[in-house]
């Protein structure tokens, strides 16, 4: 179970990510960030062998700071690609260690320019249900 | 929860939050703003973060937010703190993710009357020839080996390459190119995100505007900025997109992991930090530096394609286009300051702030050496933008800072809401303002009704002789993404 809103902020877009596990919860962030940067733009299940692959491995200080990083990084590839990564694998996932393969496609156009994914209100906390939340500030 | 209570009022328009107020603070905060103002200050976390500054190793003297502060990241928008060379830190939060972010101001020798039969096909022109909007690529396509050289040198770059005229070097901040610029400190990433925007706008608040000087506050300091009623003149607003982007967001994650060997704590994850002159201090202020230089060349690209433009529809007519001056308003700098009577080498840190150096200093131009440095304040879209001067009052009361703009004060969302952009766009042009965009969604997240009054903003500053008006621009037409 995973799920995602867009939350009011005065000046750059303010997300809620929710999952039943880490995995969950980095795979609704991302979800989240792509929505904001193109609307509606990631496809019904489409082959793995399809889609455009990229690698990614990072270390963090803690499981907070690895989620920021992790939607950094794809947001870098999406930039340099021009390309929405929607899909992701993860190989293995702790609280301070990822490795993952992203999968995405081409885009023509962005409908917003994140400048950044900052660690601002970011703070993954697990309730009483199991439930991962967080809050996550795009810089746009 | 800071409350009006604790304030101390040292001015109509200066307050503090004394040292004592928390455990941690190192030195008192500062913030300029009207009595009127005070309600807004305390909506967001902007004072909150303010204190957080005061808490950064090695700071001296009291850390500052301008009259247009708003909730930024570890800083906060409009702040200004300085810390000891060599070994204060130096933190990426307190330059901002868009280094050299910035504005420059173009003079022509036209008035109004010599343009507005041609207004909206040069709006056109000009929005044709800067590429805007999300992820749009400039025309200028560079090599690796290019690009490190345009980092190094910055607006030097440009001038070898056919890019800059000689006089425009001189009337750039810093002529365009920190000499500490290390192309190798930036990572791969930044430079892939940066490679093919020099000469692009990005969107948001970012923009190209035409304007008419409306009104001249200050005669002499017109005069040697070489403005006068009725002129046209071009302002130009935009940073160091994704290259800027990436080196900040690298070495906030990077400093975030070293930090603990520096045995540094903060209150605030994205006040990361590390000494200067630590090996990653040095790396960070010299990648910091290669992304201003890449900034810089932006925005000279910029305006070659605006001259471009300008030649294509005007013609001899139109005459050429002078650069005034270009600030920046991201960024960190080393100065020399005089902080509690004791001349003191520095970093400054200026997010969302902009250098307002006075007479006489060294740092600017021969021709504005009477009157002071220009000072650029554009304000939201379709209302007023201000040129001013840098005063010998900022570098006592402000570490030889002012304001940067008008600060927002409604979320994109709710501005939405407020206006449909179709409709801000026919306001505007009821108004005789033509406009260009990519978005009008987006368009609509810059309506004036979202940002504070610029007005107030630069009163302020007036007031507190931070920054002494000399001219108000007003928009004819305004070009964004």
């Amino acid at each position: 179970m995973r799920s995602h809103h867009f939350l009011p902020h005065i000046a750059d877009v303010r997300l809620k990510a929710e999952g039943d596990s880490l995995e969950e919860l980095f795979t609704a962030a991302l979800e989240g960030m792509n929505n904001l940067i193109k609307t509606s733009s990631c496809p019904a299940e489409k082959a793995e062998k399809e889609l455009l692959k990229e690698k990614i491995e990072i270390s963090s200080i803690d499981a907070t700071s690895l989620l920021i990083d992790f939607l950094s990084e794809v947001l870098t590839y999406s930039q340099v690609n021009k390309a929405i990564y929607c899909k992701v694998k993860f190989e293995k996932l702790t609280n301070n260690f990822l490795s993952a393969t992203i999968f995405g496609k081409k885009v023509d156009a962005f409908d917003e320019d994140i400048k950044a994914v900052t660690y601002h209100e970011a703070e993954i906390k697990k309730d009483k249900k199991g439930i991962f939340s967080t809050i996550i500030i795009f810089d746009i | 929860m800071i409350s009006k209570e604790i304030l101390k009022k040292i001015s109509p328009v200066l307050w503090e939050i004394p040292k004592n107020y928390r455990p941690d603070m190192k030195v008192p905060a500062r913030f300029f703003a009207s009595e009127q103002m005070l309600e807004d200050v305390f909506k967001d976390r902007s004072i909150e973060q303010l204190v957080n500054v005061t808490t950064l190793q090695g700071i001296v003297g009291p850390a500052y937010a301008m009259p247009d502060m708003h909730e930024g990241y570890g800083f906060p928008i409009g702040g200004v703190a300085a810390t000891k060379f060599p070994d204060g830190i130096i933190s990426p939060g307190g330059i901002g993710y868009d280094i050299n972010c910035g504005v420059r101001l173009l003079k022509s020798k036209l008035t109004f009357n010599d343009i507005k039969d041609k207004l909206e096909s040069l709006a056109r022109e000009i929005y044709h020839c800067i590429p805007s909007g999300v992820g749009r690529g400039g025309k200028l396509k560079l090599s690796p080996e290019e690009l490190n050289q345009l980092l190094k040198n910055g607006a030097h770059w440009m001038l070898q390459n056919g890019y800059a005229e000689p006089a425009d070097i001189e009337h750039i901040e810093s002529n365009g190119a920190l000499p500490n610029a290390d192309p190798d400190a930036v990572s791969g990433h930044a430079k892939k995100r940066g490679h093919d925007q020099v000469g692009t706008l990005g969107a948001g608040n970012h923009f190209a505007e035409v304007d008419i000087v409306e009104e001249i506050f200050d005669e002499k300091a017109a005069q040697a900025f070489g403005l006068h009623k009725n002129q046209i003149t071009v302002l130009i607003h935009t940073g160091s997109r994704g290259l800027g982007h990436q080196v900040a967001t690298d070495y906030i994650k990077m400093m975030m992991q070293v930090m603990p060997k520096y045995d540094i704590q903060l209150p605030d994850r994205e006040l990361a930090c590390v000494p200067f002159n630590s090996p990653e201090g040095t790396n960070y202020f010299n990648a910091m530096a290669a992304a201003a230089n890449f900034a810089w060349c932006n925005r000279q690209m910029i305006t070659q394609q605006v001259r471009q433009a300008w030649r294509k529809e005007l013609g001899e007519a139109g005459g050429d286009l002078s650069l005034l001056y270009d600030v920046a308003h991201n960024i960190a700098k080393i100065e020399t300051h005089e902080i509690e009577d004791k001349k003191e080498k520095v970093i400054i840190h200026r997010k969302g702030a902009t250098r307002a150096f006075p007479p006489n200093h060294p740092e600017i131009p021969k021709e504005f050496q009477t009157v002071g440095q220009p000072v650029l304040i554009p304000g939201s879209m379709g209302t007023a933008s201000y040129v001013l001067t840098g005063t010998q009052e900022s570098m006592q009361a402000s570490l030889g800072s002012t304001c940067h703009g008008a600060g927002r004060r409604m979320s994109r969302r709710a501005a939405k809401k407020a206006i449909h952009g179709k409709t801000l766009k026919a306001e505007l042009e009821q108004k005789g303002i033509c406009i260009r965009a990519g978005s009008i969604p987006g368009l609509a997240e810059e309506a004036p009704l979202a940002y504070k009054d610029i007005d107030d903003v630069v009163q302020v500053v007036h007031e507190a002789k931070i920054a002494k008006k000399v001219a108000l621009l007003r928009p004819c037409a305004v070009i964004k993404g």
